[in-house]
Formats: structure tokens, sequence, C-alpha cells
């Protein structure tokens, strides 16, 4: 009879000790570990956003009953911090997923990481081709949202045609090319040959509208030198329908100023850096100048979803989105959670093909749907917008479903 | 802390040689270069007087140029001072600055080996960096004034204005510190603190005071240059360090102490910079000729010593 109660009482004891286990399982947050360069405003603009997408998630009650944890490592932009970061959130903190981030550099050192945890990652950042040949066509569960720098390209090369068939006046004939004497410069210059040689045989998306194409190269000012009179004189002696610079932000504003000092005044005047120094829209430089991004603030006029992603990331944090990290961040989190009500479970077999099926309007103003690129499957946006800033503020001149303006033409000081 | 035009007259028509050639293949190389050499100039100046008189490198020298830019910076956006105006309270604010820093870090290795100078130098650079970054982001930042960007064409040739005030600066400070030097006693004892700082110690003279001085007068030029330099840069948390190198690049090819053929030096770097700049796709080349140049000089001048 004794042993009878003992057994008894122990079956009870492991049946309510199992059956704690559940319901703390239950209770457990669903980790998201994000690594994103927090020095940097791209990457401190990106986890706040992440972190208003967190806070809706868990005021709407959560995910499958769940609350939603985020994690958030600094990469400080060096790839060996970027990969030990990865390390720590699957190690240490236990993550579900990986999200992030910045820097095509620090993201090919992190994916070695990333091939030995093979949890379901939706990367944010990082364009280069080299970092999708890193990731290779086997990872499926790897999703990518940035467009990739061959999408970027092809997808400028569509904006310009359409915007020169709309407006009779643009001409992008001659094209010429400042770009800076580093990796990402030289990478654009290199792209640009290769549209121009697709061009003049017919073929690429610059097809028909780009004649002629001549680069030069400059020190940037990030790297010690911020000195480009020369060069923009051969600009000036080229005579380029279009004129484009591909450095950093620090040379945004003396480019600007110095073709001025120079008397350099293409027809359009683009610039193409991987962000823009504080306040340059209130720079009076600034006004009719091209750029090529994924968002401006603009678009809350025309997308509710960019409205409200607006309006709550500054009553969370008081200060304006100012790079579109933010809403990217924003949106890599609300896609993973997107995935996780469809799928209606964590196993990752039924999340990925969740995934894959996922429609969100994004606060960028376009739908995210995936689709394959040129060798991953789960390849997120695919074009970048035209955007131009306009009496200080950041127009959207194309996609035209989009537009917020029409393209002023042309630039003059 | 000197520099004999009789004895140097080659140097100097190779000088005006190399500039009437290159104004003559390239009227905006010479000028560009001018201007952008007196930049060079006047920033390292500083750099070689601590270093003829302390024999202290500093390495955080470009740092001292960065914090100057962002407290112009500050007064500017806060005050809406103007970046010319504003020199006067940065001047100030970078001696304090510079006093403080050399009692509590610089005095203490100066008479230990250039290794600890070095190095604390270093440990100074590496915290006016990082603390710009914590205060300011990584973010670039500028200061637009219609003035510094203003150009002009005279029979056809058209040329920025602002940067030539880039000259009158870097002639400027020369003059002053050669009057400072020779003609007050301050500037006298600090010379022979130059010359030897033992024997200027058995003389009377407060060899501390002439360093603490002479550190702080250095890092408040600084202050000045920033002044002129904001309008036409952008500024972020590392835009001074290039300027540390550059810096003791000039002082190494002028010869310690010459004042004078710092400008010289920076002058000619100058304008075989932009000369480079100004051939189509050879801008990349312009670092190599800058230090080319540099090494070919300090080997020249050593030959010249060793016979």
């Amino acid at each position: 009879m004794k042993r009878n109660n003992l057994l008894i009482i122990s079956l009870v004891l492991v049946v309510t000790f199992m059956f704690s286990l559940g319901t703390f399982a239950q209770d457990d947050p669903i980790k998201i570990g994000a690594v994103n360069p927090l020095g940097d405003i791209t990457g401190s603009q990106s986890s706040k956003a992440m972190e208003l997408a967190v806070k809706e998630i868990n005021d709407n009650g959560g995910l499958l009953g769940r609350p939603v944890e985020l994690i958030v490592v600094d990469s400080e932009l060096k790839p060996e911090k970027g990969a030990a970061a990865i390390d720590k959130l699957a190690t240490v903190d236990e993550v579900d997923f990986f999200v992030g981030g910045m820097s095509s550099g620090v993201h090919q050192a992190q994916i070695p990481s990333l091939k030995k945890y093979e949890k379901i990652t939706v990367w944010a950042g990082a364009a280069s081709y080299l970092a999708e040949e890193a990731v290779g066509p086997d990872a499926d569960w790897y999703f990518h949202l940035h467009p990739w720098d061959y999408q970027q390209g092809a997808s400028y090369g569509e904006g310009w045609t359409q915007i020169a068939e709309k407006n009779e006046d643009v001409e992008i004939g001659r094209i010429f090319l400042a770009y800076e004497e580093g990796g990402f410069g030289t990478a654009s210059f290199e792209s640009y040959e290769e549209y121009v040689a697709l061009a003049q045989e017919g073929e690429g998306p610059y097809a028909g509208i780009i004649e002629e194409f001549e680069g030069a190269s400059f020190k940037s000012a990030a790297l010690g030198g911020g000195e480009y009179r020369a060069i923009l004189r051969q600009a000036r002696e080229y005579d380029p329908d279009l004129f484009i610079w591909a450095g950093y932000a620090a040379d945004a504003i003396p480019m600007l100023a110095q073709s001025r000092e120079v008397g350099f005044e293409p027809s359009l005047y683009v610039g193409a850096p991987p962000g823009w120094p504080a306040d340059f829209e209130a720079n009076p430089l600034s006004d009719k100048v091209v750029l090529y991004g994924m968002w401006a603030p603009s678009l809350k006029e025309v997308s509710d979803i960019a409205d409200h992603f607006w309006q709550g990331y500054i009553k969370m944090h008081q200060e304006r989105p100012a790079t579109y990290f933010a809403p990217l961040g924003y949106t890599n989190i609300m896609f993973l959670a997107e995935g996780i009500k469809a799928a209606g479970t964590l196993e990752k077999d039924a999340l990925i093909e969740a995934l894959r099926n996922v429609k969100y309007d994004s606060p960028l103003g376009t739908t995210l749907e995936i689709s394959p690129s040129n060798v991953i499957s789960n390849q997120g946006f695919t074009k970048q917008k035209i955007l131009q800033y306009q009496d200080g503020k950041q127009e959207v001149i194309w996609p035209f479903d989009v537009s917020t303006a029409e393209i002023e033409y042309p630039f003059s000081w | 802390m000197s520099f004999s035009f009789k004895k140097s007259y080659k140097i100097l028509l190779f000088f005006i040689l190399f500039m009437v050639v290159i104004g003559i293949w390239n009227p905006n190389a010479l000028l560009d270069g001018l201007q952008r050499g007196s930049l060079y100039a006047v920033i390292a100046l500083p750099l070689a007087l601590v270093l003829g008189i302390l024999g202290v490198l500093n390495l955080a020298h470009g740092d001292f140029l960065t914090v100057g830019l962002y407290i112009i910076y500050m007064l500017n956006t806060r005050f809406d001072m103007d970046p010319l105006v504003s020199i006067i309270p940065t001047v100030i604010i970078l001696a304090i600055m510079g006093a403080i820093i050399y009692l509590l870090t610089i005095k203490n290795v100066i008479d230990e080996g250039h290794l600890s100078q070095l190095l604390i130098t270093f440990g100074i650079s590496l915290i006016l960096i990082e603390g710009i970054n914590i205060i300011w982001t990584s973010m670039p930042r500028n200061v637009y004034t219609n003035y510094a960007y203003a150009s002009t064409e005279i029979a056809g040739f058209r040329f920025g204005t602002y940067e030539l005030f880039y000259i009158l600066i870097a002639v400027g400070v020369l003059v002053g510190l050669q009057i400072f030097l020779k003609k007050t006693r301050l500037g006298q004892a600090t010379f022979a603190v130059g010359q030897n700082p033992k024997g200027a110690k058995i003389v009377g003279i407060n060899v501390n005071y002439v360093y603490l001085f002479v550190f702080t007068l250095a890092v408040a030029i600084l202050g000045v240059v920033a002044g002129f330099m904001l309008p036409r840069t952008s500024i972020f948390p590392a835009v001074g360090s290039p300027f540390s190198l550059k810096s003791f690049a000039l002082a190494a090819m002028a010869g310690m102490g010459n004042l004078n053929g710092i400008l010289f030096a920076g002058i000619t770097l100058g304008i075989g910079e932009a000369a480079i700049n100004s051939i189509p796709n050879y801008g990349g080349w312009s670092d190599i000729v800058f230090f080319g140049v540099l090494i070919i000089v300090i080997l020249a001048r050593s030959y010249r010593g060793a016979k």
C-alpha cells in the first residue's frame, strides 16, 4: 500500500513537473537576435524601428500566444565583431531567429556562422553580390530583403528609361561617374562599365538610353581626401547629361559646393552614397539633387503603413527616422512575424514555406514578396527608388505608382 | 628654428621653377595646390613647434583639430555663430583643454622615452575620437556658408576665392611664430629650451612653463585653422586624423625645427598632389606621389649630410 502511494505521488509530481515545463515553454518568449552597428545612424535607427515593431506585436498579444523578445548586439561595423555577435546570439542567448544588419563586408564574415547554426535568418542589409555568392543556392533558411547591387543598377536603368519616356526634356545619353577610389566606388564604376557595354550592344537595363560614359576616381573625405575640383573640371569638360558621384556621406556637401565653385552644372546631379550627412535636405545646395534609396519620409503622404510607421517611430523614440534602414528594420521584424502567424508554428520547414508566401505591405512603399535572385531562392525587394530633394524634402519621383512629386529638371544652382 | 635663404637658394630656385612649370601647364592645379598646401602647412606648423621644442611627436594633433571643428560646429548650430567669429571662443577653449591635457598626461612622460610619449598621445587620440563619436555619432556634419564657395573669373580663368585665405593664414601663423620666437623674451626662452633644455634650465628658464606654453599655443592655433576649415569641409570623428600623418611628413621633409621649410614643403606637396589629381584617372596616385617625394627629399638630405 505504501509502495502504491509512493508511486502515485511520484507520478503526480512528474506529471505536474512536465506540465509546468510545458506551461513555461508556452510563456517563453520567441527570441529574435539582431546584429546592427549601433554607433552608426543606420544601425541605431534600424534597431529602434525593430523595437517599435516588437512593441506593436507584443501589444497585440505576441505571436502564437507567446511574447516576442528582441536581443540586439552591436557589430560596430567590424566583420569580426559581427561574426562573434551571431555566435553569441546562438549560444548564449539561444535566439530562434537572426535578423539585421548592414555592410556587405560585415555580413560576409557572418555567413559561415549563420551556416553553422542554419536558423531562419531574415537579413535586411548587405547589397554586394559577393555576399550572395557566399550564402550560396542551398541556404533555404536564408531570406534577404535589400536589393542586391546588380538589382539596384538594373532598377535605376528601368527608372531612368521610364522617366525619360514620360518627360521628353530629360536626356541621359552621356554619363559621368565620379567614384571614390575604394572598393565601394570602384564596384560602382565597374557596374556602369558593364551596363554601358551592354547598352552599346542594345542589351541590359540602359539599352537605348546611354550612349557614352566616362568615370574618374577621387579620394573620399571620409578617407582623408575632400578635394574634388580637378575631377569636377574634368566632368565639366565632358559635359554630361547625368553626373553621378559614388562616395560617402562626408563627400556630399563639399562635392556640391566645389561643383558650384568650378561652375559645373549638369542637367541631372545624382548622389549615390550609402548615407547622407545630417540635415542635408536643409542645405540650400541640396535642391534638385537626385538620389537613390528605398524610402523617403514623403511616402507617408501616399502610404498608410508608411504613415503608421512614421508616427509610431516618432512617438516611441522622439526623433524622426532619417534613413531607409529605419523602415527596413521595422519591415524586417514584421515580415518574420507575418510568416510565423501564417505558419502557426516555429517548425522550420513550415515557417520557410510560410515566409515564401508572405505578401507584406511595407512602410517602404512597396509590397514585400519573396522570389529567387541570381543565386539565392529567398530574395525580398528587387528595386530601389529614384528620389529627389525638392525644397528641403525628399520626394519619390520613381516608381510612378508611389511617386510623391514630378522630377524637377534641369538641375541648376 | 631657422631657415637661411642664402644657404638654400638652390632649393628656392627649384621651388619657384616647379611652380612656374605647373602654372604654365595647368594654372588650376597651381592654385589648388597652393591653397591645399598652405592648409597642410598651417596645420603642420604647431605640430613642428611641439616636436621641435618638447621633442614630442603628438599623434593626437589632428584630433585636436577635430575637437576644434566640432566646437565651432556646436557654436554655429546652437548659437548661430559664424564659423569665423567662433574662432575666438574656440581658441580659448582649445588652449584651456590643451593646457589641462598637457598637465595631466604629457608633462609626466616628457623625460621618458619616445615610446611612452607616442603611446600616451595615441591614447589621447583614441579618447578624443571615441568621445566625439559618443557625443555626435559618426554621421558627417556640415556648416554651409555662402562665402566659402564663392568664385571669381578673370580672363576665362575661374577659381575659388575662399581658400586663398589658407595662404594668408599659413604665412600669418608662420610670421607670427617667427616674431614670437625671435622678438619676445618668452619666445627667446622657448628657442633656448628647444636648443638645449638643460642649459636653459641652468640659466634660470622655467622649462616646464615653456613646455606648457608651447603645447597650449600649438593646440590653440588649431582653433584658428578649424574656424577657417569648417565652412569647406565635412566633419566626423576621424576627420583630423589624416592631418597628423601629413603634418609629421611635412615636419620630416622640412627638417626638424625648420618652420619656414614647412611652408615650402606643404606648398610643394600640395601642388604635386593637385597636379596628379588633374591628370585624368591618375587621382589615386596622389598619396603615392606625396609620400614618394617625401622619401626622396629625406634620402637626399641624409645623403648630403653624409657627404
